[in-house]
C-alpha cells in the first residue's frame, strides 16, 4: 500500500490537478474496479473493457479541472464509462454478440458463489439492448437507485423503472427456465 | 424468490479487478499522450515558424518592389522636371539667339 492510497478522494484530486502524477496514479488504483467492472459486463470482453477503462481515466486526466468533489468523480466515471460502453456497443452491434469466455474467466468466484449461475446471468446480460443492459449494471453492481441511474444514463426515472422491470422478468424467466431444463436433465 | 433472484444477480455482478499493472498502463499512456500532444504543438510551432518567415520574406520583397517603384516614379518626375527646366533654358536661349537685333539709341532725336 502507498502513502497516497491513504489520502482522501478530495486531496488525491486537489494534488492530481496540481500536476502531482502520484496522486493521479492513487485515484485510478481506487476507482479501477468500478469502472473496468462497468467496461465488462457492458463489453463482455477483458480486452476490450481494459481499453475502455483507460481511455476512461485519459478522459479524466484531461478533465481534471473540471472535477469537483469525489462524489462528482464517482458519477462522472461511472457515467462516461457507461456512455463510452453504450457507444461502442452500438458501433459494434453488426458485428453479433459478444463472446462470453473471456468475461466468465475474469468473474471472482468464491466457494458459495454457483458458478454456473453466474455464467448464465452473464450470458443472458449479454444478450439486453445496451439501455437495459446499463440499467442493470448500474442497479446491481454499483448499487445505485432509480434516480441514480437516471441522472448517470441522462434518461427518464420512468424509462429507468420500466427496463428494470422488464429485465428482470426477462432474465428471472430465462434463469428459471435453465434451471428447469437442467432438473430435468 | 424476487429477492433471492436480485440478490443472484448482485453475486453475479459483483465488482472484479482489472488485470495486474492496470494502473500502470493507464499511467504509460497518459505519458506517451502528453509526449504526442509535445511534438504535435512543436510541429505546430515550427509550421508557424516556417510560415511567419515565408510571409515575412513575402512581405518585405513586396516592401522592396514598392519602395523601387516610388523610387523610380520619383526618379521620372525629377527627369521630367530637369528635361522641362533644360527645355525652358533652351526656348530663352533660342529666343535671345534669334532676336531681332534692336536699332541703336538715337543720341541726335529731339536735339
Amino acid at each position: 500500500m502507498k502513502a497516497s492510497d491513504t489520502w482522501s478522494a478530495d486531496e488525491l484530486l486537489t494534488r492530481a490537478r496540481a500536476g502531482e502524477s502520484s496522486a493521479f496514479a492513487a485515484l485510478v488504483r481506487r476507482y479501477q474496479r468500478a469502472v473496468y467492472s462497468i467496461a465488462l459486463r457492458m463489453l463482455n470482453d477483458r480486452h476490450r473493457a481494459e481499453d475502455l477503462a483507460q481511455e476512461v481515466f485519459l478522459q479524466l486526466h484531461r478533465a481534471l479541472d473540471g472535477i469537483e468533489s469525489d462524489t462528482h468523480l464517482a458519477f462522472w466515471l461511472r457515467k462516461v464509462a457507461m456512455n463510452r460502453a453504450i457507444d461502442r456497443m452500438r458501433q459494434e452491434s453488426r458485428h453479433g454478440a459478444e463472446p462470453l469466455t473471456e468475461a466468465e474467466a475474469a468473474v471472482d468466484e468464491t466457494a458459495e458463489d454457483d458458478p454456473l449461475l453466474k455464467r448464465r446471468i452473464e450470458e443472458l446480460l449479454a444478450q439486453l439492448p445496451p439501455a437495459a443492459r446499463a440499467v442493470v449494471v448500474l442497479r446491481y453492481q454499483e448499487d445505485l437507485d432509480p434516480l441514480d441511474i437516471a441522472s448517470t444514463l441522462d434518461m427518464p426515472i420512468n424509462t429507468v423503472k420500466s427496463h428494470l422491470k422488464r429485465s428482470l422478468t426477462q432474465l428471472r424467466a430465462r434463469v428459471q427456465g435453465t434451471a428447469i431444463v437442467e432438473d430435468i436433465r | 424468490m424476487s429477492k433471492d433472484f436480485e440478490q443472484q444477480l448482485r453475486d453475479a455482478l459483483r465488482p472484479v479487478e482489472p488485470e495486474d499493472g492496470f494502473e500502470q498502463r493507464v499511467m504509460a499512456r497518459i505519458t506517451s499522450e502528453q509526449t504526442r500532444a509535445r511534438s504535435k504543438v512543436t510541429r505546430w510551432v515550427s509550421v508557424a515558424l516556417a510560415a511567419s518567415v515565408v510571409f515575412a520574406a513575402i512581405l518585405g520583397t513586396h516592401e522592396w518592389q514598392v519602395r523601387r517603384e516610388q523610387e523610380g516614379l520619383e526618379a521620372r518626375k525629377q527627369l521630367i522636371e530637369a528635361l522641362r527646366l533644360t527645355g525652358e533654358k533652351l526656348d530663352v536661349a533660342y529666343q535671345a539667339v534669334n532676336r531681332e537685333p534692336q536699332p541703336p539709341p538715337d543720341n541726335e532725336s529731339g536735339a
